[in-house]
């Protein structure tokens, strides 16, 4: 069974497994560079929020998967992503460490040890599930 | 197809009395019922809420009761207590979303919520007083005929839930204001909720969770006309993926618009079809011109709104529950019903006020010209907003908030002008300007906020023996 790095909330399932290197986007002009280098595609995309304006034009251009520290399928980017049917997984957490995101009390650690640990990984995602989301190794 | 092919639709249940719907999460709301069995959300919320009510005003009230001027403490309390519950409902598990990136959309919210409640009050008078209670039932009633209207679920609900229940919170929380104070006031912001929610649903009810979420406002010969308009859709069809994507990308540029808020969007139905297929109605406002930033939807030539009439099979995605909430959003479960698409139409209104006669449909074969022209709006406005600084977003979206909440019923009765002019609607009151500087303080907005707007901890009530004509005299003590 190949190696399951991160959990969180399924925003819809899907049997759509996208895979990708993890690419965490930290500002706007992170976005807009992506989107103009041409390799968005290529791309499962980490970001903290799960507003969806932040990712507006990467959503709007095709983003293949997204992975959020925060948020749920309630939240405005998870309802986007079940309209573009871009599979996503909120609220990621490492399978491999205890730090779990709590609402106004988690600290930039927490969010500091996700985006080191994830960027630059070879993933692909798995939204079968009801209600969880497997960021799994595609090596 | 994926994980829920083969399953039975079971949503009618869901619709017969003593139905207690799904659980569509495991949080438990409390709110002013401390010491009682926690409340949980859905149709069963809906029903242990207003077992809890102290008057009647929860039930279908008349529209004799709608017309009189007066709240009793007892009425507002229960409104308090169910537009707490209600927004725990629809926002607690939204409000798990964290810091934006790009628009701090914490920090406007909470200045919007106490503007409101410090402004609104006098605008919806001075609006009662021009048109009349009739003419505010009225302005509800119009959405029953029409589409790409921003009289909608949303808007109705914020009038209530936002300007009295989080304005009032938030100044609660931040100590401005006891739990007396405002009281004639907040049954003016009520009281212009109930008449256009009344009005507009006509089935003696307010909002949507008071009828298992269901906002089902249009005649069945307005909905022929649209439905008359619906072109048969194939999952996995070219003609399927153009009507999905330009739903989620017109969808997106809504939310962009109303800077990442939900007041660019605006849903009705579900509507039972003759064939049992379901229609959601679902109107995207894309260009709205009072936004100064909007001009780049203006430049790529968008109307204000585009509506979609989305079809779907239940029996194909096994549909258990579908919610139309107080907040004009779709929930279904299983959750993904995009698949279960299988017709659509799409109609434009140019500007706000354009004559129903004059929407018009557009082919599906024809949405490639408005999607390009959706995605070059959202780039150019993605590219603007980047580059604006935290003020102007936080402001901006202040304005988003405090005038678009009450923009579509100022517009409807012809008082915005007024409001524009005699009572300065686009200032800032001194005190809210003032709050701007507490806001980041302590964590007020990221963490006071979501914990006593959202979770509804902070909705106290007002006393017993309270005076309904009671404004606020003293300060400071």
């Amino acid at each position: 069974m190949a190696d399951v790095l991160a959990e969180g909330y399924n925003v819809f399932d899907t049997s759509k497994s996208p895979s990708g290197t993890i690419k965490y986007l930290a500002s706007p002009a992170d976005v807009i560079g992506l989107i103009q280098s041409g390799k968005l595609q290529e791309h499962i995309l980490l970001v903290r929020g799960g507003t969806t304006t932040f990712l507006a034009p990467a959503l709007s251009m095709g983003a293949i998967g997204v992975i959020t520290m925060s948020g749920a399928p309630e939240s405005h980017l998870g309802i986007l992503s079940r309209e573009f049917q871009t599979p996503c997984v909120m609220t990621a957490h490492l399978t491999g460490s205890d730090s779990r995101y709590v609402v106004g009390n988690t600290d930039e650690a927490h969010f500091v040890e996700i985006a080191k640990e994830l960027d630059g990984k070879r993933v692909r995602l798995d939204c079968t599930d009801h209600e969880v989301g497997r960021v799994v190794a595609d090596d | 197809m994926t994980t829920t092919q083969g399953k039975r639709a079971t949503y009618k249940q869901r619709y017969q009395d003593g139905d207690e719907g799904l659980r569509f999460q495991e949080l438990t709301y409390t709110g002013n019922f401390v010491g009682m069995e926690p409340v949980t959300d859905g149709i069963k919320g809906d029903q242990m809420m207003k077992s809890r009510a102290k008057s009647g005003v929860l039930e279908k009230v008349s529209k004799e009761e709608v017309l009189k001027n007066q709240f009793t403490i007892d009425e507002l309390n229960d409104l308090n207590n169910y537009l707490a519950w209600n927004i725990w409902d629809v926002l607690v598990m939204r409000a798990t979303e964290g810091v934006s990136g790009m628009i701090p959309r914490q920090e406007y919210e909470i200045l919007a919520f106490m503007h409101e409640f410090y402004r609104w009050p006098e605008l919806l008078r001075m609006t009662t007083d021009e048109i009349g209670a009739q003419g505010v039932m009225d302005i509800g009633a119009s959405a029953r005929r029409e589409i790409g209207t921003k009289i909608n679920s949303v808007h109705d609900w914020a009038i209530g839930a936002v300007g009295f229940g989080m304005g009032r919170c938030g100044l609660l929380a931040l100590e401005a204001i006891g739990p007396d104070d405002y009281i004639e006031e907040s049954n003016e912001i009520l009281k212009f909720m109930q008449r256009v929610l009344w009005g507009k649903r006509q089935d003696g009810y307010l909002l949507n969770s008071q009828d298992r979420y269901r906002c089902q406002i249009h005649e069945p010969d307005f909905l022929a006309q649209l439905t008359s308009q619906v072109e048969p859709l194939e999952h996995g069809s070219p003609k399927h993926s153009a009507f999905t994507q330009f739903n989620a990308a017109a969808e997106l540029l809504s939310f962009l618009d109303h800077y990442d808020c939900r007041l660019g969007l605006g849903d009705t139905g579900p509507y039972e079809l003759p064939d049992g297929n379901l229609l959601i109605l679902r109107d995207l406002f894309v260009n709205e011109e009072v936004f100064h930033w909007s001009d780049v939807c203006e430049d790529a030539k968008l109307p204000h709104c585009y509506t979609l009439a989305l079809v779907i099979d239940p029996e194909r995605m096994g549909l258990n529950e579908i919610r139309v909430n107080d907040i004009s959003t779709t929930f279904t479960r299983p959750k993904n019903y995009i698949e279960a698409i299988v017709g659509g139409a799409v109609f434009a209104r140019e500007k706000w006020d354009t004559p129903m006669g004059e929407v018009y449909p557009i082919k599906i074969d024809d949405l490639g010209e408005h999607l390009g022209r959706v995605q070059t709006a959202t780039l150019k406005l993605y590219t603007k907003t980047s580059k604006m600084h935290r003020r102007d977003l936080i402001w901006n979206g202040q304005y988003v908030y405090y005038v678009d909440m009450i923009l579509p019923h100022l517009r409807k009765a012809g008082t915005y002008d007024k409001a524009c002019q005699d009572y300065d609607l686009w200032e800032i009151d001194q005190r809210v300007s003032n709050y701007y500087y507490d806001i980041t303080k302590r964590g007020f907005a990221q963490e006071t906020v979501p914990s006593k707007i959202f979770s509804g901890a902070g909705y106290l009530p007002f006393s017993d023996g309270a005076d309904v004509r009671r404004s606020k005299y003293r300060w400071g003590l």
